[in-house]
């Protein structure tokens, strides 16, 4: 009998071991900084009014959600957010569908679009505050500009690269032009447009603070603005923190999407016959 | 009298400068099996398309027996949708109970009932042909177009692909068309085996399906003779 073979238990135990580090993994990088932070600040190597530490920073987030402040804040910030990306993700995946879709409206459109996209949307700001002044509707605006053609690149995209052999396999077995669009066309395109959306995520925050830290009188970027101004370090990096936070939330919600509609990417390994 | 499913007169196909196809007659027979065999270019998936209306001919006409024949093509590359499971490819995703329950009973009848479930990345390449063959029966053809179905399988899986394919239309006493550049494959299958050559149909002979594999052998001979003789000899033997 073959002496080395392992048995199934050790095997199991093993791979538990392995799998529960490999799971710590992502958190080592972030606490080991923030160590290093705590007992540089502690040790005195760095001036505390200059970097307070992060159970100051921590300490300051709950008297200001304690005082209301960081929680009216936060949800202006993301009712912003998540208004601008709703319009500008519908306006985006509408105009990619139609030009992903219609020959007659890439050709009236696209051009145009192309060459709207090649302006980088923060450039917009001192026309969007003309315009709109510092309400609501031109931070939201803002947003939406900037998410819009990251969706409408992907959604187009994913359209006009899905298979044409399944296409044409739709055709030969009959289906309708609505079936081969819910059957064949939008599942093919699905993978491309959630990596649109991914990217969105990330331009829909990038622009709301840089919107609110410009022309605000409420929501994160205001708060680390002004706090800028009075230098309290403490609530400028527990904003920078909250948009970390935020920022990883909303790559959770993305991966979790696509985990759910893109199931069938992870299936494999062919059985044999 | 002539039972003919599909009739083909005097097709021409050409794309720009290229001939594909000259002057091709020939036709079907309700429940026969036929091959169309040939080298690579010589026109016989040209000639399937054609069949299947996927593409119009140049010049020269195409009859069917009856207006809205049904017909279905099994692909090469299988085309079956990753994003759904082996019974959604089958029933095209239906929502109707009575499409589930047929789609259900056709898998089973290709042995894949147990993999109804899976996606077809989980699925050997065998068992991914007999996906798309199952998905080509759903709608119970009338004319059942193979466009080298097995050109992708190993020697194993496509000999036994090959009984199964043989089995599953003598069963449905399905009309067939196959094309395929395999010789032996083309004998074994077929009632008639069209030999195509360079755009043309060239010779054509009986098949040996379910015959011995002397004969099999000996029509697949007779069959690579004609591919590999030079143009003139063919039209002379014709």
């Amino acid at each position: 009998m073959d002496q080395t073979t392992t048995s199934p238990q050790t095997t199991h135990k093993a791979r538990s071991f392995s799998f529960s580090w490999a799971g710590l993994l992502p958190f080592l990088l972030p606490i080991l900084l923030i160590v290093i932070w705590q007992v540089s600040v502690s040790a005195g190597w760095v001036d505390s009014q200059l970097l307070p530490s992060p159970l100051a920073v921590i300490q300051d987030g709950i008297a200001l959600w304690q005082t209301g402040e960081l929680p009216k804040n936060i949800s202006i910030s993301l009712y912003r957010a998540t208004t601008g990306f709703v319009l500008g993700g519908s306006i985006g995946f509408i105009l990619g569908l139609a030009n992903g879709l219609s020959m007659f409206s890439r050709r009236l459109l696209d051009s145009s679009i192309q060459m709207l996209r090649n302006i980088p949307h923060l450039s917009l700001i001192p026309l969007v505050i003309i315009l709109l002044g510092i309400g609501e509707t031109a931070k939201i605006s803002l947003v939406t500009i900037g998410v819009m053609f990251p969706i409408y690149i992907n959604t187009f995209h994913g359209i006009t690269s899905v298979d044409p052999n399944l296409m044409e396999m739709g055709h030969a077995y009959g289906l309708s032009k609505w079936e081969q669009f819910t059957k064949i066309i939008f599942p093919g395109a699905l993978p491309t447009i959630l990596v649109g959306v991914r990217y969105a995520l990330g331009v829909m925050w990038t622009t709301l603070i840089v919107a609110e830290t410009i022309s605000s009188n409420s929501g994160i970027g205001y708060m680390a603005t002004n706090a800028q101004e009075f230098m309290d370090m403490a609530t400028v990096l527990l904003c920078i923190v909250i948009y970390a936070l935020l920022g990883k939330l909303s790559d959770l919600i993305a991966k979790a999407l696509e985990s759910l509609c893109l199931s069938w990417q992870n299936q494999g390994g062919a059985s044999r016959e | 009298m002539s039972n003919a499913l599909v009739t083909l007169n005097h097709i021409d196909k050409q794309y720009g400068d290229n001939h594909a196809l000259k002057d091709v007659s020939f036709d079907i027979q309700q429940g026969e099996f036929v091959a169309l065999v040939g080298m690579s270019g010589g026109g016989k998936s040209t000639l399937l398309r054609l069949i299947a209306q996927l593409e119009q001919p140049s010049a020269g006409t195409i009859t069917y027996s009856q207006p809205n024949l049904v017909t279905r093509v099994m692909f090469q590359d299988g085309r079956l949708l990753p994003w759904m499971t082996t019974l959604q490819n089958v029933s095209f995703n239906s929502h109707d109970a009575k499409v589930k329950a047929r789609a259900q009973a056709t898998l089973e009848a290709v042995g894949l009932s147990d993999f109804a479930a899976q996606y077809p990345a989980a699925l050997s390449g065998g068992q991914k042909q007999r996906l798309a063959l199952a998905r080509a029966l759903m709608a119970d053809p009338q004319l059942l177009l193979l466009d080298e179905p097995l050109g992708a399988l190993d020697a194993l899986t496509r000999r036994n692909m090959q009984a199964f394919i043989t089995q599953i239309c003598d069963q449905k006493h399905l009309t067939t068309l196959l094309i395929t550049h395999d010789v032996d494959e083309a004998a074994r299958m077929a009632d008639r085996v069209i030999v195509v050559k360079s755009g043309r149909n060239v010779y054509e002979t009986k098949g040996a399906k379910g015959q011995d594999a002397e004969t099999v052998a000996r029509v697949a001979e007779e069959v690579l003779e004609v591919i590999l003789a030079p143009e003139q000899a063919v039209t002379a033997r014709a």
